[in-house]
């Protein structure tokens, strides 16, 4: 379980990072924390010839509160996001997905921006960019661009970049101060890849019927999901048990998950639909209290 | 939690019994210990190994040209490249119906699972010799195979050892009175198929092995990350056509087995083939990827097992028939009849039952061989006789504590003839289970059930009763026939001219603690201070015949030889200060490294004693003056019960299927207590392990062969979130009759979770008529059973 041979730079500025990659494309790979590359190096899934270590260039460790947004630096770490105490206010569904992504020592080095480019189908981080309209900071020596989170994931492991490309940041949306959220992943094992994991941010009108529905999903195809036809059922909706098996049918009807060894199709559909109902009702439950607060 | 109370235990030694910090763990624990892998030697070189991609098929060719374009690449060898160096190991038995598979360096001729080593590079670093794995290429022309037990078992299944002339290698059966009649005339059956999976042991450290060639002696020394160094030592030898003076095993720190480093491997005989080749010190050092593939495995049997009983609840008779999965070749020196016999012989379980008839056929696989694993045979028999004795009590309306209590051997049928033949010494079956019971208010447990259940919750509780024989004396070998003696074990224990205590022993720790409890058996049984001893084991170079420590043996036979040898050591040190002091070695005491006279007021040091003995010629007459050394051996003879009730509840999440486990409590006899605070650490670790059996582990081979848990991804091993807080109850019942009233405690754990986990489920999902005989009960089967059990038709599987 060792690694092919590699040559290792390590460039102080993002300029530096792209001439690597203009000068070694396809040939060459970006390292941030290393927790998924490192494995799929040593097991020989991957043969980098050079590694570009980017983990020295300052100012990329940041998360920058932008108003209506949020910026995450290509170096923000899992930990720190995790930890932000803006994140945890403004956009608490991140905040609670955090506590689903790996263990302690994952994410003292993971980095959000390289769950993103890694693109795991399993993956919490994507989800939520896809969910809250993430913009993705694209950049090579030639040109900068910023991709749309759904043009930016194209299929398990795979995305948009192109060889000579690195990510140095992602924005993505704040939630509504007067949404509701929720989110629930089950796993194997605290802190594995989910088998199916919703994060859902909803508000409610003065009638009690839930507005502005955002659903997304991961775990349960080839890439995370928003679930626009979810939303579009539950719209304008109160949720009881006929909305909620409504949604268990659309999705088991709509949803084509893998089979692996951890969990066959059918199981995988079924959990969608029972962890798509808990954060529904979660999030409308406090949607509804932040809404008591604002009439009171 | 019921701590245990020796305050009724006359005379009391001073140590055993305590709660003393391992005198290990300042190494383990600061980085200091020395494992394999952290042994170095000048001009080492390191071995990477192509594996076998392949279930069965015949090598036809090797080409290995263009791995010597990589740098650092020293050699390529395959099996014909040590034709006429070795012998192979052949694991013989003296039982019937047997067949021997041949353990050879390297695949000769055939492969036979894959992950099976065929070829071995040779580099200057592990890094350049994985480089030229990829540049070797294999030709191989594919065998057809039969993968599942219930094919290969077939008469015209594909066969894997074509001299064998059939897949089944192992071949028992045991019948007590006349099952059939039972049968037919009992009030009551129930029956069921009954599985666990196969597991891996995943021990944190990796199998690792360098070699050692001294020219000068024309020896080898092997360091092998090994719990059975005197064992390797005396069969490589053979194979290598060594006299033992020429190989030295040493097993440095081990950083756990499980049973996994518990066999010989081909690796270990490669290594020292190619030291002897190219005279250089030669590591290798398996990956995880490895480990997962080619270490030994577990359990993979199929029981078909029925239980007979009356209206009172008794039982009345027992049968199974049970197809062990063996893998592709019968591991050396245990024989593939080591896990599959003892699933028979051990499935009456702790229970009273006069009839039975228990059959069990082993037959080869493509896939890792089996081999020892914590618990042995025992996690799958208790698995099938705990799930019929619930399915028993359902069956009759009767509650699962009660059914148990009526059918437990109790004190006095003691000692108890089971019909496989083994024999149940005083032990404390009925105790445990009444012990459990109390330690989680049994009454009060069930009340909250229903409460829980009340509101719609599947929550469910869960008992497994078990008894295992451990500490096994001469009488009787660990494995069925197997021709090695397991059942002595000798301690040299010697105070030097500076007063200090050098303890030698066959066994080898990888986890135990022995260095820690032996120490304080010498202790109080020689009387001196525990900081003057050092225990050395792991290493066959230190008494004349050893083995190392597997099967619950170590704390038995190596605590019994640490006992008898120390007496015999005493009794030396008080003569000798007898005649220093010229009293009566009857007026003599010694504690603490002081003899004391109870006729005067004189007093010596064993230090003193030692500089007498050693260096101050004249003070003790010339023909009395005996070394401070002594040699024994400890034979138990017959071996003991070790027994034990674990309780547990848990809940199943209606959504998820997810299981999270809510009490848990073992209570146990393991006799006298050495070291409380290591029994509880044995008994957590172990509970955790049989959690992951439970719920998350499994090895799994496609239609193909292939194996697809192959990383610790996939193979799920328990992780601290997973473990709920175990309770321990220690009952010290009756002591069992061995030197020191120890009973060998290592394994228990897991062999009771599983049973009791499988049985939690059954109870929590009862309402819905769905029972858990398959382990890991992992969610996508459970969410299978009762979706099944809703739609009433069976689970497709
Ligand atoms: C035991 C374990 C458990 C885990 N569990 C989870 C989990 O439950 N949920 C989860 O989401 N993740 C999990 N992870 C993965 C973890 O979150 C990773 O950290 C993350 O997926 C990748 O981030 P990284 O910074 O480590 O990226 P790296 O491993 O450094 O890189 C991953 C890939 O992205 C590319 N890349 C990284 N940064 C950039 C960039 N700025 N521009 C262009 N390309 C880039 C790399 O070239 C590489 O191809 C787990 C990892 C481990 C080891």
């Amino acid at each position: 379980m060792k690694p092919a041979r590699f040559d290792y730079v390590r460039p102080d500025s993002v300029d530096q990072a792209l001439d690597l990659l203009a000068r070694y494309g396809g040939d060459a790979k970006i390292i941030a924390g290393g927790q998924s590359l490192m494995p799929m190096m040593n097991f020989r899934l991957v043969k980098p010839a050079v590694l570009v270590d980017i983990n020295r260039i300052p100012g990329l460790e940041v998360i920058e509160d932008q108003g209506e947004r949020v910026r995450m630096g290509a170096l923000a770490r899992h930990r720190m996001t995790a930890t932000d105490s803006m994140i945890a206010s403004r956009i608490p569904v991140l905040h609670d997905a955090m506590h689903h992504v790996a263990h302690m020592t994952v994410r003292n080095r993971g980095t959000f921006c390289g769950s993103v480019c890694h693109a795991d189908p399993a993956a919490e981080i994507p989800m939520i960019v896809l969910m809250l309209d993430g913009q993705v900071e694209v950049a090579s020596a030639s040109r900068r661009r910023v991709l749309p989170a759904a043009e930016f994931l194209v299929g398990s492991l795979v995305t948009a970049l192109e060889a000579d490309e690195m990510v140095t940041g992602i924005t993505i949306g704040m939630s509504d101060p007067q949404s509701g959220w929720a989110f629930e992943e089950f796993s194997r094992r605290h802190g594995d890849f989910a088998l199916a994991a919703v994060a859902v941010t909803l508000g409610v009108d003065a009638d009690g019927a839930i507005r502005n529905p955002r659903i997304g999903m991961t775990g349960v195809g080839e890439t995370a999901m928003r679930m626009r036809g979810v939303e579009a059922l539950i719209d304008g909706c109160h949720p009881d048990e006929d909305m909620l098996g409504e949604v268990s049918e659309w999705l088991n009807d709509n949803l084509v998950p893998n089979t692996d060894i951890h969990a066959g199709a059918d199981y995988r559909r079924h959990l969608s639909g029972v962890l798509a109902g808990r954060a529904i009702r979660a999030a409308y439950a406090r949607a509804r209290t932040l809404r008591g607060k604002q009439d009171e | 939690m019921n701590k245990p109370d020796y305050s009724d235990v006359v005379m009391r030694p001073k140590l055993v019994g305590k709660r003393i910090k391992r005198t290990e763990d300042l190494r383990l624990l600061t980085g200091t210990g020395e494992y394999v892998d952290d042994v170095q030697a000048a001009g080492m070189v390191h071995v990477a190994i192509r594996r076998s991609d392949r279930p069965h098929a015949r090598i036809i060719a090797v080409d290995a040209h263009a791995a010597f374009d990589i740098p650092g690449v020293i050699g390529v060898y395959d099996m014909t490249d040590f034709e006429g160096e070795c012998e192979p190991a052949v694991p013989t038995s003296r039982m019937k119906d047997y067949y021997a598979t041949p353990t050879w360096p390297l695949a000769r001729g055939k492969v036979r699972y894959v992950g099976e080593p065929v070829v071995a590079v040779v580099a200057e670093s592990r890094y350049a010799a994985e480089d030229a794995l990829d540049h070797i290429v294999i030709d191989y022309e594919p065998l057809p195979f039969a993968i599942r037990q219930v094919d290969a078992v077939k008469d015209d299944a594909p066969l894997l050892h074509e001299e064998a002339g059939t897949n089944v290698i192992v071949r028992r059966e045991f019948v007590r009175g006349d099952v059939e009649e039972v049968f037919r005339t009992a009030p009551h059956k129930v029956g069921g198929t009954f599985r666990m999976t196969r597991k891996c042991p995943s021990p944190m450290e990796n199998r690792s092995y360098m070699a050692q060639w001294d020219k000068r002696n024309r020896a080898l020394t092997l360091y092998s990350a090994s719990n059975i160094p005197g064992v390797v030592r005396d069969v490589l030898s053979g194979c290598l056509g060594l006299s033992s003076h020429q190989l030295r095993v040493i097993a440095p720190d081990v950083g756990g087995s499980f049973g996994g480093k518990g066999s010989l491997y081909s690796e270990e005989m490669l290594v020292c083939l190619l030291a002897r080749k190219l005279q250089r010190p030669v590591k290798y050092v398996a990956d995880r990827l490895e480990d997962l593939a080619a270490m030994s495995q577990a359990f993979d049997e199929l029981i078909e097992a029925e239980l007979a009983f009356d209206d009172e609840g008794r039982f009345l008779g027992l049968r199974a028939d049970v197809i062990g999965d063996v893998g592709a070749f019968s591991i050396y020196p245990w024989t593939a009849a080591l896990e599959t016999v003892q699933v028979i012989s051990f499935l009456p379980g702790p229970y009273k039952t006069e009839a039975y008839h228990g059959r069990i056929r082993g037959v080869l696989t493509p896939k890792p061989p089996t081999g020892p694993y914590r618990g042995v045979g025992r996690p799958s028999s208790t698995l099938a006789m705990e799930r019929l004795v619930d399915m028993a009590a359902r069956k009759i309306g009767m509650d699962p504590a009660e059914i148990r209590r009526r059918n437990l051997v109790r004190r006095e049928d003691f000692p108890y003839r089971t019909a496989p033949g083994i024999i149940w010494d005083q032990s404390a079956f009925l105790e445990c289970l009444e012990g459990a019971c109390a330690a989680l208010d049994y009454p009060a447990l069930l009340d909250r059930r229903d409460a829980m259940r009340a509101e719609g919750r599947w929550v469910g509780l869960g008992f497994a009763s078990y008894a295992e024989l451990t500490g096994i004396g001469s009488r009787i070998s660990v494995a069925p026939g197997m021709p090695i003696n397991t059942g002595t074990e000798t301690a040299n224990i010697s105070i030097d001219a500076t007063g200090v205590v050098t303890a030698a022993f066959g066994v080898a720790s990888h986890g135990q603690g022995l260095e820690t409890t032996l120490a304080q058996i010498i202790a109080d049984e020689l009387g001196c201070a525990m900081a003057d001893i050092i225990v050395l084991h792991g290493d066959s170079s230190l008494v004349p015949m050893s083995t190392g420590t597997y099967a619950s043996r170590s704390a038995v036979l190596g605590g019994g030889a640490a006992t008898v040898t120390s007496r015999g050591l005493k009794a030396k040190v008080l003569r000798m200060a007898a005649l220093l002091m010229e009293q009566q070695t009857g007026d003599l005491d010694l504690h603490d490294s002081t003899v004391t006279s109870r006729a005067s007021n004189q007093s010596l040091t064993i230090k003193e004693i030692a500089k007498a003995v050693y260096n101050q010629m004249g003070r003790i007459p010339r023909d009395q003056r005996e070394d401070l050394v002594f040699q024994e051996t400890y034979d138990p003879y017959l071996g003991t019960a070790c027994s034990s009730t674990h309780l547990c509840m848990l809940e199943v999440d209606p959504g998820t299927f997810g299981v999270r486990i809510l009490d848990y409590v073992v209570s146990e006899d393991c006799g006298r207590i050495i070291n409380p605070m290591i029994v509880d650490g044995q008994v957590h670790g172990a509970v955790a392990q049989g959690i992951g059996a439970a719920l998350l582990e499994e090895v799994i081979h496609d239609g193909e062969g292939q194996s697809v848990a192959a990383s610790l991804a996939d193979y799920l091993l328990p992780v601290a979130t997973d473990i709920p807080d175990i309770a321990i109850v220690h009952i010290e019942a009756e002591l069992p009759n061995n030197v020191g009233g120890f009973r060998g405690m290592g394994e228990g754990g897991t062999i009771g979770a599983p049973a009791a986990i499988a049985n939690a489920i059954s109870d929590a999902l009862a309402p819905l008529g769905v029972e858990v005989n398959k382990l890991p009960a992992t969610p996508d089967r459970l969410f299978a059973l009762v979706r099944a059990a809703r739609q009433d038709k069976p689970p497709a599987e």
